[in-house]
Formats: C-alpha cells, structure tokens, sequence
C-alpha cells in the first residue's frame, strides 16, 4: 500500500493549519461597505406605517366630526332661552325664516329629515289664521318647537332668525328639495402619485423570499384621469384611466459593456438572470452579466470560461433596473365620511392593470444601457386599493384632492412556476377634480 | 474586548466598525488559505477581499451551527474557486502536462526541519490546476468526484492531477531536507 501520498498530504496539512500571514496594507480599505437589507422588518414597519396613518386620519375626522356635535348641542340651552326671551319681550307675530344658506347644496339626508319633521311639528301645533297670528293658547311652546335638544342640533340654529308663519315654512322645505335637484352628479378629476412600490412573497415560497432579498424597490409613478359619478349624498362610484411606471432594482448582479467583440451567438439570449417578477432575457449582445454572489445568471458565459476583468470590458454598475409599465383601469366606491370645507372620504375598489411595456436596463456615468426584458410577467393583473380621501372645496365646482393609497395586487406578478410574488404599493394621489 | 456574538450582531447591522472587527480578528488565518490557493500575491489580495465582501452579505444565513472560522473558511476557498474557474481558460497546458513524473522516491518521516511559511512556498509553486486539485483533496478533504465537478474535470484528470501534484511537493520537500542535511552535516 503506497503511503507516500497520504504522507504527504498529512504533511501539507498540519503544517498549514495554524498558518497566519499578515495580509497587505491597504486590503481592507478595498473591502466596500455591506449594508445588509432588512427586508422584513422594513416590510412590517411600511406596513404599520401606512396603517397608522389611516388609522390617525380617522379618528382626525370622527373627533372633527364629534366636537361639532357637541358644539351644536352646547348652543341649544342658550337658544331656548333667548326664545323664550324674544317671546316675552315681542308680543308680535313670531316669524319663521331661514336665512340664505350660502350651504344649501349640500345640506345632508339626515338634516333634511329633521326640518321636514320640525315642519310638520310646526303646521301641527300652529294653526294660524288668516292674521298670521297663532291660536291662543296655553299648550304652545316656542321651545317644544326647538326641542328636543338632540334633534334640533342638528338644524343650522344661527339660521333660524324668526318665524313668520306657514309661506315660509312652505319656502324652506320647497328651498330643501330645489337644492336637492340641483347638486351635480359628475365629476371629472386629474390625479398623479409617486407610489412606493414592492412585493412579498407568498408563504412556503423560499425562492422569492431569496430572490427577494437582494432586489430592492424604487420610486415609481402613477397619474391619470378619472370620472366619478355620485349615486347619493354619501356614495358615489369612480372610475378612469391611469398610467404607472413601477420598478425595481436587482442588486448583486454586474454588468459589463463591450461584450459584442467576444459574442459569437446569434439571436438567443446570452444571460438569463433569474428574479422575483420573472426571468430577465437579455436582447443586447453587447452586454455581459455576472452575478458574483449567487447563482441568479445563467450562460454558456461562467466564470471558468470568459473574465471579463481579464477581456477588458467596460464596467457599468452592480445592478440591474426593472421597469414595467401598466394601464390601470380602477372602478373605486368613495363613501363620504364628512360633509364640509374639507370632505373626508373612505376610497376601496379593484382595479384592472394591463402590462403595456416592461424593460430592463443597466446605468453608468456614461448613460443607460438597455440589457433586455423580463419573461414570465402576468400580462393582466387586478389589485385591489384602500385609501382615505381628503377634498378641500375651493368652489361649488373645482376641488383639490389629496388620497393616501394603498394596493395590494390580488394575482401573483409573474406566472414562472415556483414564484408567488404579490406585489404591493402605497402612493398619495394628488389632483383636481371638477363638479358637472 | 467585544465578544463575536455581539461582532457579528453589529455587522449585521451594517456597522462597519464591527465589520472592520472581524476582518482584524480573522484576515491574517484566511489570507493564509488565500495565499496557498493563488499563485500571486495580487490574485490572494483579490480573494481574501472578495470573500470578506460576501462574509458580511452572508452572514445572515450564519446559523450559529459549527464552527465560525470553517465558515468563513468555506466562503474564502469558494472564492479562490471561482477565481480559478474564471481564469482557468487562461492557464497553459503545457505548464501542466508536460512537467516530468517523479521519480519515486520514498517518503522520509524526517521532514521536521520544514517551517509553515516553507510549505505554503513549496505548494503555491505548483502549476494552477495541481494546486488546485490538491489543496481540495489533501487540505479540504474533498474526493475525487466533488473536485471534477467543481473545477469541471474529469475524475481520472483528478486523480491523475493530485499523483503529479505529491509527486512535485514530494520532490521539491526531498530536496529541501536534503539541502537542509548538507548544511547541518557542514557539507
């Protein structure tokens, strides 16, 4: 049995076990920082973020909403009494009358209700004559015609000035229903966003999550036109047209121009990287791909067959950019939360994303270069959006909007088998929309 | 002195104090292993450099299972690795296939007077691919099979790559006892 060689080994072995060599001065100012990415944490934190500032939006408007309430009611002992006060110091015929109500287009369901019921008390209890003059009796009360107190708070008291008698009464429920007929229906709006787009990936799916860990999202955009109808006071439907440009960046993955001279294929890919919307195809043969610290790239290209280093080929960047472009049509419901200067909406609907380009490029000082385009993508997509709208009235007709969104795509992104990326983004929509 | 548990929490935090840390700690014993897989200074600089790089993106996937230093061990000679495949079209045949067969000369116990830094200069001077393969095989413990496949050879071409490379080391580690026995017998 030959047991030099094992000897040898064994010598080789020991010997450079413990072996420290100090190494150059200077190799340690080349190693560039790694900042590794937190991609969960920071996909929990964007997520309790945007659900904190929903959440805050909310209880903004109700505590809005509330202290109003709690005004009005505040106001209606001091109303009884200056009734009462007027009564006995005016013995002439008490005069009914709204003032002009520079609101009277938007007087809410549930306000109308009450003045019509007030009405209706009104005609019961007084039953003038041909003077105006109600009967005399001891069973009427200015007061009972206000209260009960939580009713009338929701009349506007600083309109009701005096009482004048049924033609007024008449006047002000015909001035309710004009009012009703004439508040338009349509409006068109102009929105825009930039929108923080991401993904994640579904349970179990190990690949994604890995993909994922090295791609990182990037500031894309959506705008457009929409339409909406109003169905009633609260509920009005919408709908539109939008662009988005969304994106990513696929880190770890270096790029080298000038590869054309050494490309002898003609046609097919040379590199097919592998990510979590899809598998990149590169179209431009003058670009080389090399993925340092994984395994995305796949090319008859490896490393024990081509350097790029050693070829001298110019170096672009360490990343990849994905951008893909989509036509959204939305059907969203907006239910309104509060009716003032400035309008509180709750926004939920789908919306129908048709792919209408998708690229994949590389940058470097010198510029962009294009690299090719990602396979695999769901040409058609629906993801669903929740949001809060805010809508200050500049005039009866033109109002500036303001709509934190959120999306979360229903459908996965890609359909390459083994990858489940749902992607999802958060914008605040921004615009003007116009009352018809 | 911060302990490496709390090292390799702040470099995964991106701190890059820590991340200098560790490289303190652990660069002399893996630019060792860089230099024994290279044939220049140039090429280990670029491997111990690039393989610190991936350490810190990896470290996330540490799991606190065996030792650290064979990790980083492992990420090091996979790097020295992959240097070597992306320019293994570059080597020369003939600085393999050429070089002459030992003689077989026995293996002689006595090799004491032979220092680390002597070795580590006997086995960088091996062709690329002898170096290669027997740094997989004797020092990694990798076989036969595992090594064509990582450096896309056959497992004959394996074999037949580590016999030449113990036959070399072999030969040049005779020679260097036996320069060493002239001088102590004042030849």
């Amino acid at each position: 049995m030959d047991t030099s060689g094992a000897n040898i080994d064994l010598l080789f072995r020991n010997g450079l076990k413990d072996l420290e060599v100090l190494p150059p001065i200077g190799a340690w100012a080349n190693i560039r920082p790694v900042i590794r990415k937190k991609a969960g944490p920071f996909l929990f934190l964007r997520s309790a973020a945007m659900i904190a500032v929903l959440l805050s939006l909310s209880v903004i408007v109700y505590r809005y909403n509330r202290e109003l309430q709690v005004s009005a009611e505040n106001l209606m002992p001091a109303m009884n009494e200056l009734s009462e006060q007027m009564l006995a110091s005016n013995p002439a015929p008490p005069v009914l009358a709204f003032r002009e109500n520079r609101r009277r287009e938007t007087v809410p369901r549930r306000e109308q209700a009450v003045i019509n019921e007030t009405v209706q008390l009104a005609e019961n209890i007084i039953s003038t004559d041909e003077t105006g003059f109600p009967p005399a009796t001891d069973n009427f009360s200015y007061s009972e015609l206000i209260s009960p107190p939580g009713r009338v708070s929701a009349l506007y008291m600083t309109d009701i000035i005096r009482f004048s008698g049924t033609k007024e009464i008449n006047d002000a429920e015909s001035y309710v229903d004009n009012g009703k007929e004439r508040s338009p229906r349509w409006s068109l709006s102009a929105l825009a966003s930039p929108i923080y787009y991401n993904g994640f990936a579904a349970s179990g799916d190990d690949l994604s999550q890995q993909l994922m860990a090295s791609e990182q999202a990037r500031v894309s955009y959506s705008g457009g036109v929409g339409f909406a109808y109003k169905l009633s006071k609260k509920l009005s439907i919408q709908s539109g047209i939008y662009y988005a440009s969304v994106g990513q960046e696929v880190a770890g993955i270096s790029s080298y121009a000038g590869f054309q001279r050494y490309d002898y294929t003609k046609g097919d890919a040379n590199f097919r990287v592998l990510t979590s919307s899809g598998t990149i195809y590169t179209n431009n043969s003058d670009v080389f791909l090399i993925d340092r610290s994984a395994d995305r790239v796949l090319t008859a290209y490896t490393n024990d067959v081509f350097d790029p280093v050693k070829s001298e080929l110019d170096y672009m960047n360490s990343s990849l950019q994905q951008s893909f472009s989509y036509i959204e049509m939305p059907v969203i419901i907006r239910y309104k939360l509060l009716n003032r200067v400035i309008d509180f909406n709750l926004i939920g609907g789908l919306s129908y994303n048709l792919l209408v380009n998708n690229s994949v490029y590389t940058t470097s000082d010198a510029g962009r270069l294009a690299v090719g385009k990602t396979e695999g993508l769901n040409p058609f997509t629906i993801s669903s959006s929740l949001g809060m709208g805010m809508e200050y009235n500049f005039s009866d007709k033109i109002s500036f909007n303001l709509e934190p969104t959120f999306r979360y795509y229903l459908n996965p992104f890609t359909n390459v088998p083994g990858l489940r990326t749902h992607p999802y983004s958060f914008g605040i929509f921004s615009g003007l929309s116009y009352r018809f | 002195m911060p302990d490496l548990k709390n090292i390799i929490k702040g470099c995964l935090a991106g701190n890059r104090r820590d991340q200098e840390l560790l490289y303190r700690r652990h660069a002399s014993r893996l630019y060792a292993i860089c230099l024994q897989y290279s044939g220049n200074d140039e090429e280990a600089r670029d491997v111990l450099q690039e393989g610190f790089i991936k350490i810190f993106e990896n470290l996330v996937h540490y799991k606190n299972e065996g030792s650290f230093e064979g990790w980083m061990r492992r990420i090091i000679v996979n790097t020295a690795l992959e240097k070597f495949r992306s320019r293994n079209h570059l080597y020369r045949v003939d600085d393999i296939d050429l070089l002459p067969e030992s003689e077989s000369e026995p293996y002689n116990e006595h090799y004491t007077g032979l220092e680390a830094i002597d070795l580590l200069e006997i086995i960088r001077d091996l062709p690329p691919k002898y170096r290669m393969v027997f740094n997989l095989f004797a020092i990694e413990g990798y076989s036969h099979k595992e090594i064509s496949k990582m450096i896309n050879i056959s497992e004959g071409t394996s074999k037949s790559n580590l016999s030449r490379a113990r036959a070399i080391l072999q030969r040049k580690v005779n020679l260097f006892t036996g320069i060493q026995k002239q001088i102590v017998n004042g030849y």
